[in-house]
């Protein structure tokens, strides 16, 4: 997969097809945030990305605020849906989470910009109609 | 011989403190803001720090009710996870200390266990073996319960818990929060039939998926309303609150009444907050006298986090013969073999 990559998908598998092969670009130490409206498909995308490393229990972090998972990589997979102040990100140890060993996914990371690392991938869907969807991928830096 | 336990619950929002004394509840202290208010100040709802300016206060006011000294207690139970492990940290800590100051036993609880034993708090208790659906705003699992050590998990959630649907389909109607008991109340007034919103389909016999039917409601709200949620009219917004809470009560009982029809059980048991919904009750009971089960679902006090739970799921622990050192770490994920998974044919 080159970057930035663009692509209108049109079904699941599609969606997981795309996110398997961005998965491949990412190592120890990685962090992504997803943005898109509610029901676009963010938490999909993630368990789909998160098969490539042999993790097959993901599920949404809304509640919990932070899963984490073991798989051939360690896995955070965050949602900033609930959060209502920077602050208590701060308080639960954020930043933390970001090492060298394990792969940082973020839903909602449009939500405190802010607090991303300095470089991270940004994984955009947008809902087009029904199974349409829009997914943009691209490099902050 | 174990007179007085003391329970501590820190998994997430809620700081929790209980006392059970001779399998009686002396004490079940859960912290709001005006706990806060008067000890700490105004913090975070989501926060580290408020566990940690609570606790003590907290176990002092629950010793008090109780009618008890720090000297009396003799076993000590705290949340070990899943959980924030920020938050975990704070209550697992504080007791593993609290248990060595002492020199009196420590277990660590595992939260969800926590909540498949809530039932035992109440008067008229489960037998083994029951059926448990543990629903909450992070969990949905459903569960054989054969005996105190041995739990077989049927299904859970591949996507969003129960409670987690309730919360974002009443923000898309801006009903509120929290959000199950808004849609309850709105759900009253409406028609469950007037529209149909979709029961995920799942390959595995047991497994629920809350996410196809949040996302039914959005493309709903798009279609009719233009996402502009005020030109609702009430009648409808009823409506939609309704037929959404008949799908997530449908998609939950189903799987249990297949488990009713291929597994033995003596009760059935509902926890966790979702518990706290009416229909998901009222349907219970009707499951419950049509197949002739006992029926335990904890009083409202026991659904949402407490540690009230932690205390007697704890007690059920030592008692069982289990000892541990004070060396118990605090875990963010349910481990995944905690229960045993039951082969899908």
């Amino acid at each position: 997969m080159k970057l930035p990559f663009v692509s209108e998908v049109i079904s699941e598998t599609e969606t997981e097809k795309v996110a398997k092969e961005f998965a491949h670009l990412l190592k120890p130490g990685d962090v992504i945030g997803l943005t898109g409206e509610l029901g676009s498909g963010k938490t999909f995308f993630v368990k789909a990305a998160c098969k490539t490393f042999g993790i097959s229990n993901v599920s949404s972090p809304s509640f919990a605020i932070v899963n984490i998972y073991n798989g051939i990589e360690k896995i955070n997979h965050f949602d900033f849906y609930r959060i209502k102040k920077a602050e208590e990100l701060f308080d639960i140890g954020f930043d933390e989470y970001f090492d060298e060993h394990s792969i940082t996914f973020v839903e909602w990371s449009e939500m405190f910009h802010q607090l991303m690392p300095a470089k991270y991938y940004q994984v955009n869907i947008v809902f087009c109609n029904n199974d349409k969807r829009k997914i943009s991928i691209s490099k902050n830096e | 011989m174990i007179k007085n336990v003391l329970g501590i619950e820190t998994s997430c929002d809620e700081t929790s403190v209980a006392i059970i004394s001779d399998g009686v509840l002396k004490s079940n202290l859960v912290s709001s803001q005006d706990f806060h208010n008067k000890y700490g100040g105004v913090v975070p709802e989501l926060s580290s720090r408020a566990h940690l300016q609570i606790m003590n206060p907290l176990v002092k006011s629950a010793l008090k009710e109780a009618g008890l000294e720090f000297k009396n207690i003799d076993l000590i139970c705290a949340t070990a996870g899943p959980g924030l492990i920020g938050a975990l940290l704070v209550g697992l800590t504080y007791a593993k200390g609290l248990a060595l100051s002492l020199n009196k036993p420590f277990v660590p609880v595992n939260h969800i266990e926590g909540h498949i034993f809530s039932g035992f708090l109440m008067k008229d208790k489960p037998e083994f073996p029951y059926l448990c659906l543990v629903v909450s705003g992070g969990h949905t699992l459903l569960l054989i319960v054969k005996n105190d050590l041995e739990i077989i998990k049927l299904g859970s959630t591949i996507d969003d818990a129960a409670g987690e649907a309730f919360d974002k389909v009443a923000k898309m109607l801006g009903l509120g929060y929290p959000g199950g008991k808004a849609i309850q109340e709105y759900a009253e007034n409406g028609d469950e039939n007037s529209i149909v919103f979709p029961i995920a389909q799942l390959k595995t016999e047991y497994d629920y998926s809350f996410s196809g039917l949040k996302t039914a409601v959005l493309r709903f709200l798009q279609k009719e309303y233009y996402q502009n949620i005020e030109s609702i009219p009430a009648n409808e917004l009823n409506n939609i609150a309704a037929s959404f809470q008949k799908a997530v009560v449908d998609a939950l009982i189903k799987n249990v009444k297949k488990a009713i029809s291929n597994f033995e059980f003596k009760s059935i048991s509902l926890v966790g907050g979702v518990a706290a919904n009416q229909k998901l009750r009222d349907e219970f009971k009707k499951i419950a006298e049509i197949n002739k089960l006992k029926l335990v679902i904890p009083d409202l006090q026991f659904c949402g986090d407490n540690a009230a739970m932690i205390a007697e799921r704890g007690f059920r622990i030592y008692q069982s013969g289990n000892r541990f050192e004070l060396n118990a770490n605090a875990y963010p994920s349910l481990p995944q073999d905690v229960f045993q998974e039951y082969s899908h044919r």
